[in-house]
């Protein structure tokens, strides 16, 4: 039954801005809620009568929602720091992955070129499917409240899915590209240019929302 | 019966600062110590009384800080500060004065009814 509660305030939040206070709030309305049904429960309510009168006594809280936009975003601090860590490590192992040919002049140089791209790829594929999810923070947001809750996590979904696999198309481009023209010093450009396209592929979807 | 939510709306902040006057507090525990006092009669929901809590911090009139419980979640707790328990007195003399003359107004009827 916690799940269920969770579950509707996660619906209720789910077009919220990913500010702290948003959170936090999210956090407080549950933990209040889960006490407030617990007690209920102890009096001697049904699981179901428990739920619906924990629910209802929540009221509006679209506008109280709305009022949170405006401040600091989560993604600003936490998580953009460490996507930048992220999209730094794996551009410097790209921008080193050909040291090992120069250097060792073997197969061994090749096969530690291919595991620096491996790292760096994965690295980037990783922080671009957990990153969070870019919120709206206009005051239209409210009226599209229903129209989102629907269909925002699918969408998000879809989003990580068409960016992910355009991460691994751009990962065969480099090393086709790379392999027949041999201008392997120049050809990492390709994957700057691969996350300004992914940025764009991102800002399309949110343009469409 | 359950008590007309238009008259108190105006004093939710400070029926929330005469709460905390007693000690630190969060969400549900106000609320319940609300409903309590009051016989059943009134419950805030849950929107009013987290719209209020902001605006209040905001004002500088109560500080939260997340309790430290070992077990099950974090509560979020509130506390009233200098200006708050200020805020509180001005707000109460203010309720006075309004009732004193609500009551008086609202007398004429009953004068009225005698005559």
């Amino acid at each position: 039954m916690n799940e269920k509660l969770r579950c509707y305030i996660d619906d209720l939040f789910a077009n919220a801005p990913s500010t702290v206070r948003a959170v936090e709030l999210k956090e407080e309305l549950f933990q209040n809620l889960t006490d407030k049904y617990n007690d209920l429960i102890a009096e001697g309510k049904s699981e179901e009568a428990a739920y619906n009168i924990a629910i209802a006594s929540i009221g509006d809280v679209d506008s109280l929602i709305s009022g949170l936009s405006g401040t600091k975003s989560v993604e600003t601090q936490a998580s953009k720091k460490r996507s930048g860590i992220f999209v730094s490590i794996a551009i410097a192992l790209y921008i080193l992955s050909p040291v090992p040919v120069i250097w060792i002049q073997n197969e061994a140089g090749v096969v530690l070129l291919f595991l620096f791209v491996a790292v760096a790829t994965a690295l980037l594929i990783y922080n671009g499917v957990t990153r969070e999810k870019y919120v709206k923070t206009d005051d239209t947001m409210v009226e599209e409240f229903k129209e989102w809750k629907q269909n925002g996590k699918q969408k998000g979904k879809a989003v990580n899915a068409i960016v992910g696999s355009f991460w691994l198309i751009a990962v065969c481009i480099y090393f086709v590209v790379s392999f027949t023209t041999g201008a392997w010093h120049i050809t990492w450009l390709i994957f700057l240019i691969a996350a300004a396209v992914a940025s764009m592929i991102r800002g399309l979807f949110m343009l469409k929302q | 019966m359950s008590v007309a939510s238009e008259l108190i709306r105006g004093n939710t902040e400070t029926i929330i600062l005469a709460q905390l006057m007693k000690g630190d507090g969060y969400g549900y525990m106000v609320n319940k110590a609300i409903l309590n006092l009051t016989g059943g009669r009134f419950e805030l929901k849950e929107a009013t009384l987290y719209t209020a809590f902001r605006r209040l911090e905001d004002a500088g009139c109560i500080v939260s800080y997340w309790g430290d419980e070992t077990t099950g979640a974090r509560r979020r707790y509130y506390s009233i500060t200098d200006l708050g328990k200020e805020s509180y007195r001005l707000r109460k003399k203010e309720w006075e004065t309004a009732e004193a003359v609500i009551d008086k107004l609202l007398a004429v009827g009953e004068e009225g009814v005698s005559k």
